[in-house]
This record gives structure tokens, C-alpha cells and sequence, in this order.
């Protein structure tokens, strides 16, 4: 009986230590450096179902881009990346099983992309202990502090938003905006910013209100609004509710609209489209002004990646709109800096890896700078350090691993795409928070 | 007081496209006794057909008349195909539901795959307002209070003045009771989710209407709301429902003009709430039956 058992526990034991070999990664021969075999995943965890879909396709696009310039370069130590689309619906029921079980069947996931304001303080915790390095695209301010050690934001906090929300509404002169937010985790966020920054520039919030989404009706909530007879809407919300509002403000308000702030989430083809069929062009391409981070679209970094996008047949149809999106731009800088870290650990593990990521962005005496993935290996395997500045510009990561940068405003063109008209000191956001 | 006022004219919009669901909805149930919780992805179904036609340049009007009486056939068919013979074989209540949510789960990603995701629209409303008193109501609020009032009688009609609604109103009664007195229960069923078909399809237009923008998600949405009103009148009960219709619309705009909007239909199902506390049938459940059974 004694006998029996103790080989039982033998056998446990060897066992596990037989798995824990064959497990995907594992210390090398010649080093600590772990490794791993067959190539390399990038997953976009996004809502590709539902009324928030159109995340997914514009959190996609970069990530094509990103994955198909690496790949023609070469690829990540001799592995190709491709890009995985894990559905988390926009809504935190769904995502956290669909995100388990992405974690848990998903080969070599390296990388996670996305993870957007819906669903990110469910999706975040479940992908860090996974020890898969993040590249978000959350706006949470709970976020704008955390302790997750594979967490990595290169877009600025909702509070800072709403802050650059209330300074372009000032600077276009509507000292009195009425505020209108879909409930959600993701567009209440910007409340705080704006909250704080309106009064300090003389200006007032004559209305706030939160509205459900998709609604049979939003009437009594219009008329509300009329009432306060605001200069301007400070607007979130979903294509859908956004267009079922504005109709029936149009309908209720003898074919009157106030112009509209919005966050440069909304620069999509579906608000757009939602938009214009309900309201008419004119409003869409007057009115509505979509504030949000900003970046330079005459560097060498936004031409690779607008023709990357041109280029592949996924996002070509989106390319012009996609390219002038904070959100988009930001994970495509950041599936970049992910790609050079590992190349530089010389691993794909994403618990070795992600401790390179701060040395690829950080400026340093002698640093080549490189603004695309062929120019930084080629700069590595020279043996020099390297400083990646992409689309987004310079990426400064604090001790929470966020980085915040400029903001501008956009209007959309009539075929959509969408024209800079104004930017926005990111030192004076952050100064009225 | 002025913005009450106008809720409750907004609320009566809203409870209006709620009550043509919710009648298509309990007619439904009290001929054939089935939850059948499909009725949210043939609203959807239906709402699509509209857009067919309205991009083949047809008057929104008369595609919902086209896209009611398409969906009334297409429920007929559901239910002769699916639901009827699984009743016949004996399957249990919540089978049955379980069947019809599997269906409309199916139907609504059916309808995901052939038209996309993305939110579509009947195109830019008319501009005209229509005022009366303090309240303001849109052209298509209006004709929609319009359209559903005129349905709603012409059901009346059809169930007091009229041999086939007395049909109806037996074999919702006692259908073997029904069968036994000569009457064809079998064809008096095809005819009842003809009907309740049409008006699930009207509603579904009407809804796409109002919301002016929607997607697949439409019919799933506001089921519950139709369920709740249904249940709130009586269910199997038209004119319970039609009430449950109107009190829950209504609540739900005055609560959105007064408080949070995020609490509208909160405050319709704390009223359904306590409408089933004090009366278990609901609304009309008690005295309808009584009436019926006497004019049956």
C-alpha cells in the first residue's frame, strides 16, 4: 500500500515536471532568457459584436498595419505575428469568459491590444496575470494610478479628454454647454476633466445629464436639453443613440441643432454614417467637432503607417478616416514598441520581455531614432540603442506606465475622412485637472 | 410642469409603439399559451424589410403595411413548422421557451450576417411638429399614435363584433371546449398569429421609425418592455396590454423629464412591480377573463 502511493506521488512528480518541460516557454541552454516556439500572436480585444462593433474594426486596422510591415520585415527573431480578434463585446459579462478563454486556447499570445474603456477594468487584471504585456487603448482615469506591471497606455486618460472637451468649446466660444453622456464607465470618465475645467475658463455647464443607450425614445431628455438653451452639446454616446437623439432634437426644436463636442472615438465611418442620414451632412460636416489626442501627419512614422493601411486590403476602405485617430495611431506605435522590446530581450515571452519596453522609448545619449520596426532591429542588430518615436510622436511612460500627449480637433470631410481644425496645449489640459 | 407635460405626450408616442407590440404579444400568448420570445427577432426581421423597401424607394408608410404582412405570414409559417408540432408531442412550457429564444437568437444572427452590424437608418425625418395644448409631438409620433389607435380598434372590432373573434376569443377560452363546438381551432390559430404576426411586424417599422437609427439589437431591446406591458395588462389580455403599454411608456418619459434618464425603465418595472403585487392577473387579467368567459 505504502509502496503503491509513494509511486504515485513519483509519478505526479514527474509528470509535472514533463509538462512544466514542454510548457511553451522555458530557460535556454545558454542563458536565463526564456523562449518559445512557433510564431507569434497579437490579440485585439475589442467589442466586434454589438452596438459598440466598430471598436473592434478601427482597434484591428493598426494592428494589420503594424503586424504586416513587421512580417515583410523579416518578423520578430525569425517568427511571424499575426493578429487574433477576441471579441469582448463591449460589455464586461461577455468579456471576461471570452478574454479566459482567449487566454487560456490562444497559442503563443503575446501581446494584447485594445482593451478598451467598456471592458478594461475586467479585461486588464485577467491579460496582467496572464503576464501578456498590454497595449491599451482605455481612457479609465482608475487607471491613470495602477500596480499592473504588463499594463502600458499611450493615450491620455478620459478626465484629461473632457478637460480638452471644455477648452475647444471655449476657445469656440460656447460658454454655455449642456452635457450629454451615454451611461458607461467609458464616457462618464471625461466628466471629471470637464467638471473642473469649465468654471476655471469662465465658462458653465448649464445641463448635465446621463442617458441610456439605445432607447425607443430620448424625447423627454431632448426637451430637457432645449430648455437649458445651450451653445453647444459636450456629447458621448454610440452612433445609434447618438443618431435617435439628434433626430428628434431636430424634430423638437424646429430643425435646430446646437454644435456638438465630441471625442475623437467617434471619428468612425458608423457615427458618421449614423449621423448623416438622420441630420444631413451639413450639420455632420459643421458642427460636430471631435476632440482627442492629436499627432503629426507629416512625419515619416504617419506615412508608413497610412500606407500600410492603404495597402492591405482589411483596412484600405478605412485608411483615411483610421489614420487621423489618436486611439488607432496609439496601438500601432505601441504593437511597434512591443515587437523592438522583444527583439531587443531576444525573447517573445511577454513575462522577460516587458521590462525592454521602457528602454525602447526612452531617450538616451547616442540613441539612433527610429520611427518603424525594419529601422529599429536594423539599429539593434548594429548593436547601437535605440529610441523609437512613431506616429504618435515621443512616448514618455510615467512610474504607472501611461503616456499622454497633444490633443486637436477634427471635423469630418463630407466623404467622412476627417480635417484637423485646431490643436490643443496637452500642458494646458493638464493644468485644469 | 411644462416639461411634464410634454413627457407625458412623449410617453404617450412611446407607449404607443410598446402597446402594438405588446397586443401582437398577448394575442399570441392567449390563443396558443406560448412565451414566444422570438417575437423580439421577427420585430427585427420585420424593421429590415422596411429598409429593403425604403431603399427600393417605397414610402416608409406602406412598407410597414408590406413588412407587417410579411412578417404575419412568416410567424404563421414559425408556427406551424416549429412550435405547433412540438405542442402536439407534448413538450413542456419552458422547453418551448427555451425553444423560442433559440430561434430568435438564430433569426437575429441570421439577420447579422446578411445585413452587417452596423446601425441603419430610414433615412432624415420630417421635419413638421405638430402642437397641441403644451405637449409637441413629432409627424411620426404622431402618425404612429395614429396608426397604433386605428389597430387597436380594428382589433376590437374584429374580437366583439365579429364570428371570427368570437372564434378566437373561444379557443383562447377553452380550445377543446372550442374543437368540440365545431370550430376549425387549427385555422382560427394560423389566423391569430397572422394577426399578432402583423402587428409584431408593424411594430418593428414603427420602432425603426422612432429610433430612427438601429441595428440587429432592435427587437431583443424592446421586448422586454412589450413583455412587461403585456404581463403589467393581463397576459393573453389585448386591452390590458394596450394599457400596460401606455402606463409604461409613460412612466418611463416622465421619469426621464423629472430624474436621472438612466432610471426610466427602472421606474416602469418598480410600477409593473407593484401593479403584480396588488393584482396577481395584472390590470385586466381578473375581469377580462370573467367578461370573456360570459360573452363566450
Amino acid at each position: 500500500m505504502g509502496s503503491q502511493r509513494t509511486w504515485r506521488v513519483a509519478a505526479l512528480v514527474g509528470a509535472t515536471a514533463l509538462v512544466a518541460a514542454c510548457g511553451s516557454s522555458s530557460p535556454s541552454s545558454s542563458s536565463s532568457v526564456p523562449t518559445q516556439s512557433g510564431n507569434i500572436t497579437a490579440g485585439v480585444i475589442a467589442p466586434f459584436t454589438g452596438p459598440a462593433a466598430q471598436f473592434g474594426k478601427l482597434l484591428s486596422a493598426p494592428c494589420f498595419a503594424a503586424t504586416d510591415l513587421i512580417n515583410k520585415a523579416g518578423g520578430i527573431l525569425g517568427k511571424t505575428i499575426s493578429c487574433s480578434a477576441i471579441d469582448d463585446t463591449g460589455d464586461p459579462a461577455d468579456a471576461v469568459p471570452n478574454v479566459t478563454r482567449a487566454i487560456a486556447t490562444t497559442t503563443n499570445l503575446d501581446i494584447a491590444v485594445g482593451l478598451e474603456s467598456n471592458t478594461a477594468a475586467t479585461t486588464v487584471p485577467l491579460v496582467n496575470d496572464a503576464k501578456i504585456p498590454i497595449v491599451t487603448t482605455n481612457g479609465l482615469v482608475a487607471f491613470t494610478k495602477n500596480s499592473y506591471p504588463y499594463y502600458w497606455r499611450l493615450t491620455p486618460s478620459d478626465d484629461a479628454n473632457g478637460a480638452a472637451f471644455a477648452v475647444w468649446a471655449v476657445q469656440k466660444g460656447f460658454k454655455n454647454v449642456a452635457v450629454v453622456f451615454q451611461n458607461g464607465i467609458g464616457s462618464e470618465g471625461n466628466l471629471p476633466g470637464l467638471t473642473s475645467a469649465m468654471p476655471k475658463l469662465g465658462g458653465s455647464l448649464g445641463l448635465q445629464l446621463t442617458i441610456p443607450a439605445d432607447a425607443a425614445s430620448y424625447s423627454s431628455e431632448v426637451a430637457r436639453v432645449i430648455n437649458a438653451h445651450p451653445d453647444a452639446l459636450i456629447w458621448s454616446a454610440d452612433p445609434q443613440t447618438t443618431a435617435t437623439f439628434m433626430s428628434e432634437y431636430k424634430q423638437l426644436n424646429n430643425g435646430s441643432i446646437p454644435p456638438m463636442v465630441t471625442a475623437t472615438d467617434s471619428l468612425t465611418p458608423d457615427f458618421f454614417g449614423a449621423l448623416k442620414r438622420v441630420v444631413g451632412v451639413t450639420y455632420v460636416t459643421q458642427d460636430v467637432y471631435l476632440v482627442g489626442s492629436s499627432f503629426s501627419q507629416t512625419t515619416a512614422a504617419f506615412n508608413t503607417y497610412k500606407t500600410a493601411l492603404q495597402n492591405d486590403s482589411r483596412t484600405s476602405a478605412i485608411a483615411d478616416v483610421l489614420s487621423a485617430v489618436g486611439p488607432p495611431a496609439s496601438a500601432y506605435d505601441g504593437i511597434n514598441i512591443m515587437a523592438l522590446a522583444m527583439v531587443m530581450a531576444k525573447s517573445t515571452v511577454g513575462s522577460y520581455y516587458n521590462q525592454f519596453v521602457t528602454k525602447i522609448i526612452s531617450p538616451k545619449p547616442g540613441a539612433v531614432v527610429v520611427s518603424n520596426f525594419a529601422d529599429g532591429v536594423a539599429a539593434l542588430k548594429a548593436g547601437k540603442q535605440i529610441q523609437y518615436v512613431g506616429v504618435i510622436g515621443p512616448v514618455v511612460f510615467n512610474q504607472y506606465h501611461n503616456s499622454a500627449g497633444e490633443f486637436a480637433a477634427n471635423i469630418f470631410n463630407p466623404d467622412g475622412s476627417a480635417s484637423r481644425v485646431g490643436s490643443i496645449s496637452g500642458t494646458q489640459v493638464l493644468g485644469l485637472l | 410642469m411644462q416639461l411634464i407635460i410634454e413627457a407625458i405626450g412623449f410617453g404617450i408616442a412611446t407607449g404607443a409603439v410598446i402597446a402594438l407590440g405588446a397586443v401582437g404579444f398577448s394575442v399570441q400568448f392567449g390563443i396558443s399559451n406560448i412565451l414566444n420570445i422570438t417575437y423580439g427577432a421577427l420585430m427585427t426581421l420585420s424593421a429590415y424589410i422596411g429598409l429593403v423597401l425604403i431603399n427600393h424607394g417605397i414610402n416608409a408608410w406602406a412598407a410597414l403595411a408590406i413588412s407587417a404582412v410579411a412578417v404575419g405570414a412568416v410567424s404563421v409559417i414559425y408556427h406551424r413548422i416549429l412550435l405547433a408540432p412540438l405542442v402536439r408531442r407534448g413538450t413542456r412550457a419552458i422547453a418551448m421557451i427555451i425553444v423560442t429564444v433559440s430561434a430568435g437568437t438564430i433569426l437575429q444572427y441570421v439577420i447579422v450576417a446578411i445585413a452587417g452590424p452596423s446601425s441603419q437608418s430610414y433615412g432624415e425625418q420630417s421635419g413638421q411638429t405638430f402642437h397641441f395644448l403644451d405637449l409637441t409631438l413629432s409627424f411620426g409620433q404622431v402618425t404612429i399614435i395614429v396608426l397604433t389607435a386605428i389597430l387597436m380598434l380594428a382589433l376590437h372590432l374584429l374580437l366583439t363584433r365579429t364570428t371570427l373573434g368570437k372564434a378566437m376569443r373561444a379557443t383562447s377560452s377553452n380550445r377543446t371546449l372550442a374543437r368540440s363546438c365545431g370550430i376549425a381551432t387549427s385555422r382560427i390559430s394560423d389566423i391569430a398569429w397572422f394577426i399578432s404576426g402583423c402587428l409584431c411586424g408593424a411594430a418593428g417599422v414603427a420602432l425603426a421609425i422612432t429610433t430612427v437609427s438601429f441595428d440587429f439589437s432592435l427587437g431583443a431591446l424592446f421586448l422586454i418592455p412589450m413583455i412587461a406591458a403585456a404581463v403589467l395588462g393581463g397576459i393573453g389580455q389585448p386591452y390590458g396590454a394596450m394599457l400596460g403599454g401606455m402606463i409604461i411608456g409613460i412612466s418611463s418619459e416622465v421619469a426621464a423629464a423629472v430624474s436621472n434618464p438612466n432610471y426610466k425603465d427602472v421606474v416602469a418595472f418598480v410600477i409593473l412591480i407593484i401593479v403584480l403585487l396588488v393584482r396577481p392577473r395584472g390590470l385586466f387579467g381578473a375581469a377580462w377573463s370573467s367578461r370573456r368567459l360570459m360573452e363566450g
